[in-house]
């Protein structure tokens, strides 16, 4: 029952980031209609922008979160912008935007590489305090982080399913020409979107910054699993991913108790290959 | 004359060689048949390994080791193949992506196998030729890789090659002509993941001792790399797009351009920012790669 319990509590505590950079990866599937490997670069931005503002400039760690945050947002903007639409209008095909999606995030990783060396970088926070919830413990800017990632995952929920800016994008992804005649303006609405997702992912980085060191790797460990969970959660539907994102982060935290860390990831991503097999068969 | 036969330059040679062997088989899958296979790393590291560990850890004769990698990665990838082929391009790039990840996990982790990240060593030339081992080593991989592009040429004047080619275009068509596409698609995906399990025991004897950071993103990508830009439909494509980006940086960069050394390190960091920024641009200008299209010819 202990082992139940340990696994829900670390489970939830681990996915939390993930769940965020979950949630902005979906909403760039669900609207350009392709796996942007990027993305991983967002949030490896993210981390590095905390650092920057954090551990560099002395600015207090709950402070730094905003520009940060905004500041990912831009760069997913930027991406879209200079990048990928560019691309769409002349026409690259859906699998050749994943490749293109992959050179971009080399791109990116090595300038930051170029820029801030292989050091392995740590933000700057007061000693965390830690209490016990249900015997585990737990610090307390876990507990922030969990909090936050929760009011905000709430906030795109309601944004997606509930607003009208959230109705257009559901449009625009089901039939482009439909949105565009019914007085959408495309472009508006993706810049937005990109933007929340870049903060979305921004903030995943920020908090995995967190918990561990900070380097160029970190978007690109965690990528693979975040497409992952987007498919098997059903392309584009957030409450999939939401579901997919806390239930990776129980299976990693349960497999982890028993074993290595590593096994976690193989099993996960094992499954994952199952699930998408099973998926397949019952369409 | 034995200076020149052995050393660096060799080894680089030697290299890129292996790389060239890569790029051709991934134009076999991604430019011929349209698989589109993102854990190149994978099924060349399981060779790689699995030979190590056989040939070190139960010292069983050097070219049996290799026949045995080899068909090993052959199995793993026929087994990979049965669940993921008949999915969509998106579905099998994240689960070779995710085989490649797990292949990296698994050596890291079985280090009664592996040795994880201390290293696996040393493995030996094939043949004792005394200062000519190298060499004899090169020759190997050398023609096992023309031997590769020969065959392709032959495939893809065949029947059964257009049949590849025809379920890129149109798999249903293909189908409904009586074709089993699923299941060449499945034998030739297994075929030629299983050969990039050799090249992956050719290349454990030119580095002859690994470390599991071998098995990075790094190696698929560099792939890719290469084959986008030398074309991804032609044979050759892989033979250019090579000898551009690794003949480039490895051999004619190293040689003969004088870097301080304290820049040096930076200089596999620029490699691969310069690699993101070409393969950018190559998709976006020029899609087909150096080489371009293939003429279409009257058969």
């Amino acid at each position: 029952m202990s082992f139940f319990t340990d696994s829900l509590i670390l489970g939830i505590i681990e996915a939390a980031p993930l769940v965020l950079a979950t949630v902005g990866f979906t909403l760039i599937f669900y609207l350009s209609g392709f796996i942007n490997v990027a993305y991983a670069e967002t949030i490896t931005l993210g981390a590095y922008f905390a650092i920057v503002f954090n551990s560099m400039l002395g600015l207090n760690f709950y402070l730094a979160i905003i520009p940060s945050a905004l500041l990912s947002g831009v760069i997913s903007v930027g991406t879209y912008l200079v990048v990928f639409r560019p691309a769409f209008k002349r026409g690259v095909g859906s699998t050749e935007m994943i490749i293109l999606s992959v050179g971009l995030s080399f791109f990116i990783r090595y300038s930051l590489r170029l820029i801030f060396g292989s050091h392995l970088y740590a933000l700057d926070i007061v000693s965390p305090t830690s209490f016990r919830i249900f015997g585990i413990g737990i610090t307390n800017i876990q507990l922030t982080a969990l909090i936050l990632v929760a009011v905000i995952t709430a906030g795109l929920y309601l944004f997606i399913y509930r607003t009208n800016y959230g109705e257009m994008m559901r449009g625009l992804a089901n039939n482009e020409d439909l949105a565009m005649v019914s007085g959408i303006n495309p472009v508006r609405v993706s810049v937005l979107i990109w933007f929340i997702a870049g903060v979305a992912g921004g903030l995943a980085g920020l908090f995995y910054g967190v918990f561990s060191f900070v380097n160029t790797l970190l978007g690109w460990r965690l990528i693979l699993i975040i497409i992952m969970i987007t498919i098997v959660g059903g392309i584009g539907n957030v409450r999939g991913a939401l579901i997919a994102s806390i239930g990776a982060g129980i299976i990693t935290a349960a497999v982890t108790l028993i074993t290595k860390p590593l096994y976690g990831e193989v099993i996960l991503l094992l499954s994952f290959i199952g699930i998408l097999r099973l998926k397949k068969v019952r369409r | 004359m034995a200076q020149f036969l052995s050393g660096y330059a060799m080894y680089t040679f030697s290299s890129i060689v292996v790389f060239v062997a890569l790029a051709t088989l991934l134009h076999l899958q991604f430019g011929l048949t349209g698989i589109v296979n993102f854990g190149v790393v994978g099924f060349f590291g399981l060779g790689m390994y699995s030979f190590g560990v056989f040939l070190i850890q139960y010292n069983i004769p050097y070219l049996v080791a290799m026949l045995l990698a080899t068909v090993l990665t052959g199995v793993v990838a026929l087994g990979l193949g049965k669940l993921i082929l008949d999915l969509d391009s998106q579905s099998i790039l994240v689960a070779t992506l995710a085989i490649a990840t797990v292949v990296e996990d698994l050596v890291i982790t079985e280090k009664w196998l592996t040795k994880g990240v201390i290293g696996l060593g040393t493995v030996p030339f094939p043949f004792d030729l005394g200062p000519f081992s190298q060499a004899g080593y090169f020759l190997l991989a050398l023609v096992l890789t023309v031997l590769l592009i020969l065959y392709a040429y032959k495939l893809e004047s065949s029947p059964y090659g257009r049949l590849l080619l025809s379920m890129q275009d149109n798999e249903p068509l293909a189908r409904s002509l009586g074709k089993s596409t699923s299941r060449q698609k499945l034998i030739f995906f297994s075929i030629t993941s299983g050969l990039m399990g050799l090249f992956g025991t050719l290349h454990a004897s030119n580095i002859h001792f690994m470390v599991p950071r071998m098995l990075g993103p790094g190696v698929t990508f560099t792939v890719w790399i290469a084959l986008i830009l030398g074309g991804r439909k032609r044979i050759l494509g892989g033979l250019v797009g090579t000898l551009a980006t690794i003949g480039l940086f490895d051999f004619v960069i190293e040689t003969f351009v004088p870097i301080p050394a304290a820049q040096s390190q930076l200089l596999p960091v620029i490699k691969l920012w310069i690699y993101g920024l070409g393969l950018m641009l190559i998709l976006m200008y020029r899609p087909s790669g150096i080489l371009g299209e293939k003429k279409l010819t009257n058969r």
